[in-house]
């Protein structure tokens, strides 16, 4: 059983290993396919009417939030923390500059207000009750964390199966076993032909994310393409691809894009510091590989 | 097995038990009562008709779009697409891929390098690799929004 559908600007594909009826699959997949709507109606920053946006309006003043925005941000300012503002999710106006300001199914542009200078420092969150206070005007993108959030939900209502793979645009959660009973084959995108495989690696029970500089490039600028460091206001160029394995997606998903981030062996470094596995690809293509992969 | 972050994969799991704590899918039956979630129902209303008068971003009061499912088709690189678009209270709420694949064909593994081919056998239907966007449907999206377009 196997549905498609579109959401935050990617193809995500949802699929599981049953021997239940195909009514009863396609209810829990449609049920899966819900974790996607509502984090994107809660933390899209191309659409006004997104919790995210209009939580964006109020400046100085605390708003409770829901977790589907609450949870993903919290994460990312942690990861703010721990890469000291290289991972920053006060990005979004940049973002916005660099022409990442368009809805992919209405077309529509965002044009945000936002102070020059800012960082996750001017986010202030309280968990009780769930709040959040802007210190300046500016606009949150959680572009890294949401979607891995997203899989992760999705993940919990399918995890009564034998098996079931989610694959959000090329970040992916395997759970249990594949059609044929094995580990679930994940190949890994070669990043100058797109129609080839650099490596495979098999996974149960993992996520396995990748950021990389060969998709969604800006148009205008050449050298510019979706992360970018919110210090140089740069894309940062040292690896071509960054593959992370974790047991969550919000985890691998982050992870991967703080070591594209941090770049060379500091960005290595990260990953082994967190016990976790990775794949990284260079300019020249040459593979490297941690965590015993 | 080697430990993880403790600290990183406690903060995903508390991530997720928040959103169920919340009311996200309480019970299995409720959501198959179609019995409407608490985050969804606070969205959905206030993006109703009466509520929009008050939103400061709103440009008019007229929907844009007539509420339904549309059918739009496309074309790329791996052939026809078709999706289905549907629309409530003038939100996009679903797109579905009704008729596409994402698949690699024998003719593209054919020309890999040697190394490359031994790491990989055909049936890799799943690839991680970095985001790829929504483009390749545009003009099938565009189809269906076009139907569904208010005059």
């Amino acid at each position: 059983m196997r549905k498609t559908k579109l959401y935050m600007d990617t193809v995500v594909d949802i699929q599981v290993v049953t021997g239940k009826s195909n009514q009863a699959a396609a209810e829990k997949i449609n049920q899966a396919f819900q974790a996607f709507y509502q984090v994107e109606q809660a933390c899209s920053r191309f659409s006004p009417s997104s919790e995210l946006m209009r939580a964006c309006q109020n400046v100085g003043t605390p708003v409770e939030i829901s977790p589907f925005f609450f949870e993903p941000l919290h994460f990312a300012i942690e990861m703010a923390r721990m890469t000291e503002g290289l991972f920053d999710p006060t990005v979004g106006k940049v973002m916005e500059k660099n022409g990442f300001n368009r809805h992919y199914l209405t077309g529509d542009r965002m044009d945000s207000p936002a102070a020059d200078s800012v960082s996750y420092q001017d986010i202030v969150m309280d968990r009780q009750p769930r709040t959040l206070l802007l210190k300046k005007p500016l606009v949150i993108d959680l572009g890294a964390v949401a979607k891995g959030f997203a899989i992760d939900l999705a993940a919990q209502e399918l995890k009564e199966f034998d098996g079931f793979l989610i694959n959000a645009g090329g970040d992916l959660f395997a759970g249990g076993l594949d059609f044929y009973g094995q580990p679930w084959k994940i190949g890994i995108q070669h990043p100058f032909q797109k129609d080839q495989l650099i490596d495979t690696v098999e996974i149960t029970n993992q996520a396995i994310c990748t950021s990389g500089s060969y998709e969604r490039r800006n148009p205008a600028i050449a050298d510019l393409h979706h992360i970018v460091n919110p210090k140089t206001k740069q894309s940062p160029n040292q690896w071509v691809s960054v593959s992370v394995m974790a047991p969550f997606a919000m985890m691998a998903d982050a992870f991967s894009t703080s070591s594209f981030l941090l770049g060379g062996e500091k960005g290595k470094q990260l990953i082994e510091d967190a016990n976790l596995q990775g794949i990284w690809i260079t300019p020249e293509l040459q593979l490297v590989r941690t965590g015993g992969i | 097995m080697k430990k993880m972050d403790k600290k990183w994969v406690l903060l995903c799991s508390t991530a997720i038990a928040a959103v169920y704590a919340a009311g996200y899918y309480t019970t299995e039956t409720q959501a198959a009562d179609g019995q409407p979630k608490p985050y969804m129902a606070n969205f959905v209303q206030s993006n109703s008709p009466t509520s929009t008068h008050t939103d400061v971003t709103s440009r008019q009061t007229q929907s844009r779009y007539k509420d339904g499912t549309y059918t739009g088709m496309g074309m790329n690189r791996r052939g026809s697409i078709e999706v289905q678009v549907t629309i409530k209270n003038d939100q996009i709420t679903d797109v579905e891929i009704s008729d596409f694949a994402m698949h690699y064909s024998e003719r593209d593994v054919v020309g890999l390098p040697e190394e490359v081919l031994q790491n990989q056998s055909p049936q890799v239907q799943n690839v991680s690799g970095a985001t790829y966007s929504t483009e390749a449907f545009q003009d099938a999206v565009q189809e269906a929004l076009n139907q569904a377009q208010n005059a």
